[in-house]
């Protein structure tokens, strides 16, 4: 294998509280910084608020280039919220509205000129349930290609991202069917395959691998690994051994309730994967890894 | 005690047998089967009350008279069974009509189901409903009174007579515009969030969204929204009663004056046709013909659906 990085293996987990000084996730050339060298996504001061409630408050983190981002948390703490501000996702819900910063690229996202229909073209996403067109496996993968006007030979687009995806093999034979006789962890890659179709710079997925089996949850982590050599990648999940296998870094979120007695959800500390998962500087962050809270 | 206390928590020394009898469930189940009964056997009712003078109907005419002529005059002296031109009129104007319907209703669930704030779709539905509401007379006399003279006017080459077609269906299809918005809407709603989302994701407009994703995902119930449009249109009689005629001359022009099948069917039994004459007996053969043709289009449409529908779930 030529791949440069070097998972945390699962029992990483229980090593919680023993400090490794020295466990790289990645090979030498990614430098120990919390802050991403090559940002794709520069957050800073983000709210977000689905009419007068502030479900989100007062987040910032980098997104590296070419590095896969886990955000977790307990449920309700705004993982979903803040990975759909990303690809202006939330611009569709009636109310919701975001404060602060985003530059993607160091261009403000949420800029007057900025077209949320390209941001989700360049960025985009895999769902916590497979949404398969009720199409073809190729119309699936075409739709996107189609709608977005590219040119070239859709049957070469579709075969590139089936492979891609890791799918190719088990559907060539039948790319004509359709695509929900397909089985869940085949559904979900094909998600993942239509997503690439696109040639994004950037994919977000929302608890990709929850109704997935562990064979289905591990050939869609080996194809983050994959996948990350040309993508950014951001992952919410909710099990951690996947974000401490997959994932360079990791931000914990939680929810806090203020003096009002409000909910919101906060990033509570982010920072290289092995840090996060061995030596956590914030008390919350161990005990929810541990166990303890969640 | 405690052995005994405890089997009796844990549920092991009671019967699982009912306890006692549900009275209300069998008398529920009752009432809904003869329910369910009543239209079926209204449906059932109708075919024979429709078959025998049917029957005798083709003991006096031939179906080779029937189907092979073009004149038609049940109530001339001497009459004539050319059935043709009353089947053109009530194809033509059902052409019409689904011609102004299923655009506008299509356009109008698209709209309502993609576009509209929860507000807009609050006070635009009920009014909708309302349309559907209005007297079909009201619909007919607005055809003969208005459109026609304004069509007559905007368009004189068309030369329209006093009565024709045109005007009918146009008001036809504005009557089947509700059948078509709400139960169109009503599939779409029901489509998924999660495919709208996969499609926003990629990239993809609102407009594309709903057109490649949501329309396919919806087809089902909006041919089946159509066909039960195109089936009220077919048998729809007091529009085309009032602004369409009772002149059953064979044209394929819809600005001619023309008699439908259902428009035949109110003439003549609206006049003094005595039980037993063959007039009386005309009303049922065409009534038959009718329901067949409805019959068949919904059942072929049934087949398209199974065949071409996209499932999602
Ligand atoms: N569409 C919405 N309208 C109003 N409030 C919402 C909406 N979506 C989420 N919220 C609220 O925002 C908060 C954060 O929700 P979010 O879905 O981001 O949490 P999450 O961290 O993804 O949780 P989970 O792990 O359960 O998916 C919650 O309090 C939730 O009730
Ligand atoms: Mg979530």
């Amino acid at each position: 294998m030529n791949d440069p990085r070097t998972p945390i293996p699962a029992s990483g987990i229980a090593q919680i509280g023993v400090s490794v000084p020295n466990v790289s996730v990645r090979g030498p050339e990614v430098p120990r910084t919390i802050e991403a060298l090559d940002p794709v996504f520069t957050v800073s001061g983000l709210s977000v608020f689905y009419g007068d409630y502030e479900a989100v408050r007062g987040v910032d983190m980098t997104i590296g280039n070419r590095e896969i981002t886990a955000m977790i948390g307990p449920s309700g703490c705004g993982k979903s919220t803040v990975l759909r501000c990303f690809n202006r996702m939330n611009d569709l819900i009636p109310g919701a509205r975001a404060a602060g910063k985003i530059l993607y690229h160091n261009e403000d996202l949420y800029g007057d000129h900025v077209d949320p229909i390209e941001v989700r073209r360049r960025i985009g996403m895999v769902f916590q349930k497979p949404n398969p067109f009720p199409k073809s496996i190729y119309d699936n993968i075409a739709y996107g290609p189609r709608v977005n006007g590219v040119k070239g030979k859709m049957d070469d687009i579709v075969e590139e991202a089936l492979t891609k995806a890791a799918l190719w093999d088990e559907v060539k034979d039948k790319i004509k069917q359709n695509a929900l006789s397909l089985s869940g962890g085949q559904q979900q890659r094909l998600c993942i395959a239509r997503a690439i179709a696109v040639k994004p710079d950037v994919i977000l997925m929302d608890e990709p691998c929850s109704a997935l089996d562990p064979i289905a949850t591990t050939k869609i982590e080996d194809l983050m690994q994959e996948l990350s050599r040309d993508y950014t990648i951001v992952i919410v999940t909710h099990n951690m051994q996947q974000a401490a296998r997959v994932s360079d870094r990791t931000a914990f979120f939680t929810a806090e309730v203020d003096a009002e007695g409000v909910r919101h959800g906060r990033l509570v500390e982010f920072d290289e994967t092995s840090r996060i998962f061995t030596n956590p500087s914030d008390k919350r962050t161990e005990d929810y890894i541990t166990g303890r809270f969640g | 005690m405690s052995a005994q206390h405890l089997k009796t928590a844990s549920g092991a020394s009671r019967s699982l047998a009912r306890s006692r009898p549900r009275y209300g469930e069998v008398l529920v189940k009752a009432v809904l089967m003869l329910a369910a009964l009543v239209s079926v056997a209204t449906t059932v009712g109708i075919v024979f009350a429709l078959l025998e003078p049917t029957i005798e109907f083709f003991g006096e005419v031939s179906l080779g008279e029937f189907f092979g002529s073009t004149t038609w005059g049940p109530l001339f002296n001497p009459p004539a069974f050319g059935v043709w031109p009353i089947i053109v009129a009530t194809l033509e104007i059902t052409l019409i009509a689904i011609v102004v319907a299923v655009p506008l209703g299509l356009a109008a669930a698209i709209y309502l189901s993609e576009y509209a704030t929860p507000r807009v779709r609050k006070i635009f539905k009920p009014v909708l409903e309302v349309l559907a509401g209005v007297p079909t007379v009201v619909f007919g006399f607005f055809a003969l009174t208005f459109v026609t003279p304004l069509l007559r006017d905007v368009f004189p080459f068309l030369e329209l007579e006093a009565k024709n077609g045109l005007g009918a269906g146009l008001l036809v299809g504005v009557m089947i515009i509700p059948i078509v918005a709400s139960l169109s809407e009503d599939s779409m709603a029901a489509v998924p969030n999660g495919l709208r989302e996969g499609s926003y994701a990629l990239g993809a407009s609102k407009m594309l969204t709903s057109v490649r994703v949501v329309v396919p995902a919806a087809f089902s119930g909006i041919v089946a929204a159509i066909i039960l449009a195109i089936s009220r249109a077919a048998g729809e009689t007091m529009i085309v009663a009032i602004a369409g005629g009772f002149k059953s001359v064979f044209t394929l022009y819809p600005g001619d004056e023309m008699s439908t099948m259902a428009a035949f069917i109110a003439q003549a039994g609206s006049g003094d046709a005595s039980v037993g004459s063959i007039a009386y007996k005309t009303i049922f053969a065409v009534g038959s013909l009718l329901f067949i043709m409805t019959f068949a289009m919904n059942y072929v449409s049934a087949r398209m659906v199974q065949k071409y529908r996209e499932v999602y779930d």
